[in-house]
């Protein structure tokens, strides 16, 4: 009796250590298929959308969280090493905004894994789905108009998204001054004038107040010197040289002072720009 | 009316001694233990995260029930010969379609109401283990309308199963009968949403359309009723379109039930 219980246990603990053994050496021969193999695709909501039924959020949460296996911790190895990598995260982030159009997680992602890793047009496609869907969010528009700005260079869409951004509730008053100030870049200053004003009026933050009738000043007289060296071109056919000029011919006084410390420069297609760029000095 | 409850009541008595239920709901209740794990994986959106699992969790256990327990309880009086010991009694058939449908939804009922408080405790717990910052969107008006609205496609799911079950003597037939119906009502909006936009610009019959209007109309539109992600992001439903809902849901339980009776009792049972 006693020997065929020594002989069952015996038999067990073989069995265990197998497992242990076979346990060890499936994950790593796991981790060398994944590694091999991507599962770099993520099928389109055309499909997935009506095969999840009534789970398209659960199933929307499943395919973030695969996506963030996916990515893991090499995200930059990914981004350098992998051509796939901005097709894979586009097509995923797009499906699952697609199931779930008010995921923020998955926008915040696009910002995050695509705008930053240089694709801010497909982060700007994705983001235009929150800004719909999250119409009183000023997250979608601030970030569509910061990718213009910073990514894109293109400062009159930028000024124009942070504006639409800087109405909706909680936005952060600097966001108002940055759209202002992109408008200078873009040469929109009644577009600025008129949006600072708007904010002004709205605002009962006390930094905010100084920095917005600081930029409204700023515009003003930038508007007023363009309208000036307008009426020169008018007057001598030609623009001038110097803004300087303008007080010889006694169009102005005196050429005020920008409001930030810098100073107005007349450029050759005769409008007129800050060094100050409206930074705080 | 007594007869009908009677009925009801030993139906609903016989649904809770099978086992399957028991299975259904300690399964239920581990997923729903797991959404305490799950939701600390993501990132901002806890609230809808937690809504999401919660909800697709009573949502899964309340089709299984229908599909596996509420079914067999149908087949089970034909198989076992016990609908002629029922019928022999003073009931008419629209009697016993009746009784038999109270019985199974209020089988369902009481399940997935247990889920809900167990599943309520769930949610009040993960909130207080994280910052309210991830709750923001979270509401439990909102939740709890979703959970009204799964229940109103669940009523008319198991006059479906009542339907099928009045035309067929075979369960497994039934079951795919059933099963079908639910993935058409779930699909069919996206059909034909999908269907009208690839149409745009092509050339498509005029029978096509003609069988997708006509399906929208004989097919229940269940995905109607999925408010689960809206209720994840805190969007409450006005009462106009719960009123809505709930017309749509009663006048098509009692149209099936109608008509299953009237098969019903026109039927030889052998």
């Amino acid at each position: 009796m006693m020997a065929k219980s020594i002989k069952v246990y015996t038999l067990l603990l073989a069995c265990v250590l197998i497992y242990i053994f076979a346990f060890f050496q499936l994950k790593e021969e796991r981790q060398r298929f994944l590694e091999l193999n991507f599962m770099d695709f993520t099928l389109p909501s055309q499909f997935t959308g009506p095969v999840s039924l009534e789970f398209k959020g659960i199933t929307a949460d499943f395919l973030l969280f695969k996506f963030m296996a996916f990515l893991g911790g090499r995200v930059q190895d990914l981004k350098e090493e992998y051509p796939r990598y901005p097709d894979y995260t586009y097509q995923s982030l797009d499906a699952i905004t697609d199931l779930d159009p008010y995921y923020w997680d998955a926008y915040l992602f696009s910002e995050m894994f695509l705008a930053w890793s240089g694709n801010p047009k497909e982060a700007n496609k994705i983001l235009e789905k929150a800004r719909l869907h999250l119409s009183n969010d000023y997250r979608p528009s601030y970030y569509i108009g910061f990718n213009n700005h910073y990514f894109l260079k293109d400062f009159k869409t930028a000024s124009k998204y942070l504006m639409e951004a800087s109405k909706l509730p909680g936005c952060p008053y600097y966001i108002a001054a940055l759209a202002a100030r992109l408008s200078v870049y873009s040469f929109q200053h009644r577009d600025g004038i008129l949006f600072l004003k708007e904010m002004l009026k709205n605002t009962n933050d006390k930094r905010a107040r100084k920095e917005f009738e600081l930029r409204i000043a700023t515009l003003e007289f930038l508007e007023m010197l363009e309208k000036k060296v307008t009426e020169y071109h008018a007057d001598f056919g030609k623009y001038p040289e110097v803004l300087e000029d303008l007080v010889k011919v006694k169009l102005i006084d005196k050429i005020p002072e920008d409001p930030y410390k810098g100073k107005f420069v007349l450029m050759s297609n005769g409008r007129v720009y800050t060094t100050s760029k409206m930074l705080p000095y | 009316m007594n007869r009908i409850f009677a009925l009801s009541w030993l139906t609903f008595k016989e649904g809770i001694r099978d086992r399957a239920l028991m299975g259904i709901c300690i399964i239920a209740l581990v997923m729903l233990f797991a959404t305490i794990v799950f939701t600390g994986v993501f990132g901002y959106d806890l609230g809808k995260v937690l809504v999401d699992l919660n909800l697709s969790t009573i949502a899964f256990a309340g089709l299984l029930l229908t599909f596996f327990v509420n079914i067999n309880l149908m087949a089970k009086d034909i198989d076992k010969r016990t609908i002629y010991c029922v019928l022999s009694k003073p009931l008419s058939r629209t009697e016993y379609i009746l009784g038999k449908y109270l019985g199974l939804i209020l089988l369902v009922c009481i399940a997935l109401f247990f889920l809900l408080v167990f599943s309520s405790g769930i949610i009040a717990i993960v909130k207080s283990m994280y910052s309210e910052i991830f709750f923001k969107n979270f509401s439990w008006y909102c939740f709890f309308q979703a959970y009204f609205y799964q229940m109103l496609m669940f009523f008319i799911l198991n006059a479906v199963v009542i339907f099928f079950s009045s035309v067929s003597t075979s369960s497994f037939l039934v079951l795919l009968f059933t099963i079908a119906t639910y993935i058409t009502g779930q699909t069919i909006e996206e059909v034909m949403v999908f269907f009208k936009k690839e149409a745009l610009g092509q050339n498509t019959s005029a029978v096509n359309h003609w069988v997708i209007d006509i399906a929208q109309y004989i097919f229940p539109n269940f995905s109607a009723f999925d408010i689960k992600t809206l209720a994840s992001h805190g969007k409450f439903l006005p009462l106009e379109h719960t009123t809505a809902l709930v017309g749509y849901s009663l006048i098509y339980t009692i149209l099936l039930l109608f008509f299953a009776s009237m098969i019903f009792n026109k039927r030889e049972i052998t």
